[in-house]
């Protein structure tokens, strides 16, 4: 297989893109002669209603910023790009559908942006019937764990187990190393209980007690009393809309005093602003983060050309509104995907939907792709057997209400054994 | 009911490569299929809501409805509610006319919900039909009177139709009554609950286009007098609009503007006929029921897991379910009260059903407005965004700078107190109103000096429940 960095086309795309390429070297903002400018049309499966609606809306304002740097930039190969938004309700059936309708009806080239792991899985394998890529922003195991298909890939965002795993190391060495997790019992938490679980005891860290705790619940106090009292680090988990109480009712148990380090995922306070009246408790604690909410002193360039093209001010929020947080841990997964898509389909010479097995390999053949306008959150390294990106990890420490960076995770903490060469299935 | 939560006990290690937690899958009604443990599942973001003294406030009004229903019916006379004359003028504009340019708007909607984009919160069919027709226009009318009726988009269609082909007979649709509306109310919060993209343009384009045409047909053949008790639109505005301290009445070819305390042409009205009960009931039903199938309880019912809650196509049968018995338990609980009452009073009589059922009215409307003011705060933005600039081309067609849609308030504990005071506020007057009114119908209903105290007792009963349970509606955790 032939290898090639993101920005460094392989010899079959430079011959298969000869022309479009051509045109788009002599005058990149411009698009090519209308013959060949129609646009390429990229589905977006947008979780615009149902539970997922609050990402949705930050999923589409990110990829929606993308698009117009994108454009602005001469598009792809020459031509200018279309995003179809369609939602699917966070519905799994809906999903199938809305790529079916993508593919068949609006005439995509290819689909991206589905986030939700249901969705994802009650979706791909009508991708694959199709034979249409389908690029997801899910954060979901399933991808790497070799349960999709050769269409599915994963560009965009890390998986929770790269997350979870690579929090470890740096958890024992800083914080402590008996540990008791809090999280809601079912699928979601029970792979922070095992991911961490495994990392931590490969870091001689000790799970001193496991607290599974009902979704449904809302008052969480009479929990509490099973968290020991030798506990060095309290690792929570706990999401939905019940979390604020979940904190409130965490700092009245330790009022007073002996409260240990904490350790959570920002999944719990992913669009709230954690200087909110109600969550001072949280001052001092720590947070992973896909990509840091807060602009950090020694942000890059990239970095803020980014808030500033998605309208995303210093601390994550609207520049219309600073009371309006963004998704921010999760949404460069779009903008990043975008860009991917941008990438292969040069490499690939793209031309229409019959080069998109092409595409797929394309994406496949990257490898590095470095620090950019297009890789905002990091540098990142993809593994085309598993159709899985992996890339650094954050960690944040409460600081007066502002999350600031403490720790950047080597890519190497996250990497794992391949459980799947996709490159060796048919397509 | 359903089994645990999706992918609880499961004990996929951190290595396995072997699929973890299973997720019952929608597509194709109910296979399982394997899900890596991998579960994207920080959807829903934290509610401001639950971290309110809400029990209280909760307390605070059912004591409130309760005191007042009983002081009520202890007290020798009541509030007297009578409407006055403000202003009398000529018809400026024909119903015919205004009804004629709604028709043309609907039109032009459903071919942007058609031909238009997909995204349903950049699409006027959906933005316009959900936000404006469903939520804005009521609201409106509880305040202005029934706005509904010079923009309904049937009247000068059908009235046109109807003079071309030159026919002046009914076909008798009419001795129906308000039947055939229940069945378009039943249809539309189905479609609205339970189906599966009533967000979606074309499918929300498609359904009002199939709708207005049989209604249309019908109308045709019966005549256009018949939409005002046949179509649940129309009949919904008609009776939730009473509640309204401003009216227009028109005749004669003049409109006189009228004001009176709210619920005065409650008092106006001639009591329901059985479909018209129906129709009450069935409106409180599915207004309750649109709160009650987002909460954890009903989550829990159903054998969902709220924090991954699989979507609307794994709860058709449920929810279908849930809204018919729904509407059984609304309507058993009202007429079941009625019952008591009437037994209680004995000989002395009051409670006729027909007439006591229109104090729900009050109930109808007060819900309406509390359910609905975040989806008027929220998708009404979008509303506006859409209007300003309908083509995504950057226009400013309302003079609008392009902004971005602002949902920050969501989680700003002032603003989120402020909501949820003004959802307060408007049950419990809504349900303060209910008491007033059925004191006045049970004595206009009583033989002589009214009915007994005691005879109050199970309606009593059933507004404080009421209270409750709209409150706890909306302050309950909740998926959506």
């Amino acid at each position: 297989m032939t290898l090639s960095t993101p920005f460094q086309p392989t010899r079959r795309s430079v011959l298969g893109g000869l022309a479009a390429g051509g045109a788009l070297a002599l005058s990149p903002a411009r698009f090519a002669s209308a013959q060949s400018a129609a646009p390429i049309r990229l589905g977006f499966q947008l979780h615009r209603t149902g539970i997922g609606a609050a990402y949705g809306r930050w999923y589409e304002r990110t990829t929606q910023a993308a698009l117009k740097v994108l454009n602005e930039a001469g598009g792809i190969n020459g031509r200018p790009v279309e995003v179809i938004f369609e939602d699917d309700g966070t519905d799994p059936r809906r999903g199938a559908e809305v790529v079916e309708k993508l593919a068949t009806q609006a005439g995509c080239d290819l689909i991206f942006g589905a986030l939700f792991s249901h969705v994802v899985v009650g979706s791909a394998p009508r991708a694959g019937e199709l034979k249409i890529p389908y690029l997801v922003c899910s954060e979901g195991f399933h991808v790497a764990s070799g349960t999709l298909n050769r269409w599915t890939l994963q560009p965009g965002i890390t998986d929770v187990r790269a997350q979870v795993s690579s929090m470890a190391p740096w958890v024992t060495q800083n914080l402590g190393r008996k540990v008791t997790m809090l999280f809601p019992d079912y699928a979601f938490g029970h792979d922070h209980r095992d991911y961490f679980s495994a990392a931590l005891k490969a870091q001689g860290g000790e799970i001193l007690e496991l607290v599974p705790i009902p979704p449904t619940e809302t008052s969480f106090t009479r929990y509490f009393p099973r968290i020991p009292a030798a506990t060095e680090v309290l690792y929570h988990v706990m999401v939905g809309p019940a979390v604020l109480s979940f904190v409130k009712e965490l700092g009245e148990f330790y009022a007073g005093g002996g409260r240990p380090q904490i350790f959570g995922f920002i999944d719990s306070l992913e669009a709230v602003d954690t200087a909110s009246p109600g969550l001072e408790f949280l001052e001092g604690t720590h947070f992973w983060e896909g990509h840091c909410r807060m602009r950090q002193a020694d942000a890059s360039e990239h970095e803020d050309f980014y808030r500033a093209a998605v309208g995303v001010d210093a601390n994550g929020a609207s520049v219309a509104d600073a009371r309006d947080v963004s998704t921010y841990a999760h949404m460069f997964s779009c903008w990043e995907t975008l860009f991917v898509i941008r990438d292969a389909m040069v490499a690939a010479g793209y031309q229409g939907p019959a080069d998109r097995q092409r595409l797929v390999e394309a994406v496949e053949a990257m490898t590095t792709m470095p620090l950019s306008r297009e890789h905002v959150q990091g540098d990142k390294v993809f593994n085309g057997r598993t159709h899985q990106v992996f890339g650094h990890q954050y960690i944040s420490r409460v600081e007066g209400g502002k999350l600031v960076r403490v720790h950047a995770t080597a890519i190497e903490d996250s990497l794992y054994p391949d459980a799947v060469d996709y490159t060796a299935m048919a397509f | 009911m359903r089994p645990a939560p999706p992918g609880a006990g499961d004990d996929a290690g951190p290595t396995s490569l072997r699929p973890g937690g299973r997720v019952r899958a929608a597509a194709g009604g109910g296979i399982l299929l394997a899900l890596p443990g991998a579960a994207f599942a920080c959807a829903l973001p934290p509610s401001v809501i639950l971290t309110l003294p809400t029990d209280l406030y909760i307390a605070g009004a059912a004591i409130t409805v309760g005191v007042t229903a009983l002081m009520g019916a202890a007290a020798g006379r009541l509030p007297r509610l009578e409407a006055r004359l403000l202003i009398e003028r000529r018809i400026l504009l024909p119903r015919d006319l205004t009804s004629y340019a709604s028709f043309l708007v609907f039109l032009g909607l459903c071919l942007a919900g058609l031909l238009g984009v997909r995204d349903p919160m950049h699409n006027l069919m959906t933005l316009i039909f959900w936000t404006g027709v469903w939520v804005g226009l009521p609201l409106a009318s509880l305040l202005l009177g029934n706005l509904w009726r010079p923009l309904n988009p049937w009247h000068a269609p059908v009235r046109i139709a109807r003079a071309l082909l030159g026919r002046t007979r009914a076909a008798g649709l009419s001795r129906l009554g308000h039947w055939p509306a229940v069945a378009g109310l039943f249809g539309f919060a189905w479609f609205m609950i339970v189906s599966l993209a009533p967000d979606d343009p074309a499918v929300l384009a498609t359904a009002a286009l199939g709708y207005w045409t049989a209604i249309f047909l019908a109308a045709v053949l019966e005549g256009e007098e018949w939409v005002e008790q046949g179509e649940f639109l129309t009949v919904f505005f008609g009776l939730v609009a009473r509640v309204a301290p401003f009216w227009l009445e028109t005749g004669g070819g003049r409109a006189r503007l009228m004001a009176g305390w709210p619920g005065t042409q409650v008092l106006a009205m001639a009591p329901l006929a059985p479909s018209g009960i129906a129709f009450v009931t069935l409106a409180l039903a599915v207004l309750s029921f649109d709160g009650l199938v987002g909460t954890f309880w009903w989550m829990a019912l159903v054998g969902e897991n709220p924090l991954e809650f699989t979507g609307r196509s794994a709860v058709v049968l449920d929810n279908t379910l849930g809204l018919a018995a729904a509407w059984a338990a609304t309507a058993a609980a009202i007429l079941g009260a009625l019952a008591v009452g009437r037994r209680l009073a004995g000989r002395r009589g009051g409670f006729a059903t027909g007439p006591v059922m229109l104090s729900f009215l009050a109930i109808a409307a007060g819900y309406h407005a509390a359910h609905y003011l975040v989806t008027l705060l929220t998708a009404g933005q979008y509303t506006l965004a859409a209007l300003n600039d309908p083509l995504l081309r950057g226009d400013a067609l309302l003079g609008l700078p392009a902004v971005y849609v602002s949902l920050g308030f969501l989680a700003d504990r002032g603003a989120m107190g402020a909501i949820f005071l003004s959802q307060f506020a408007a049950i419990l007057a809504a349900h303060l109103l209910a008491v007033l009114l059925a004191l006045h119908l049970a004595r206009r209903g009583g033989a002589g000096g009214g009915v007994p105290g005691v005879a109050h007792l199970p309606l009593t009963a059933l507004m404080v429940g009421y209270t409750v349970m709209g409150l706890w509606l909306l302050s309950t955790a909740r998926v959506s």
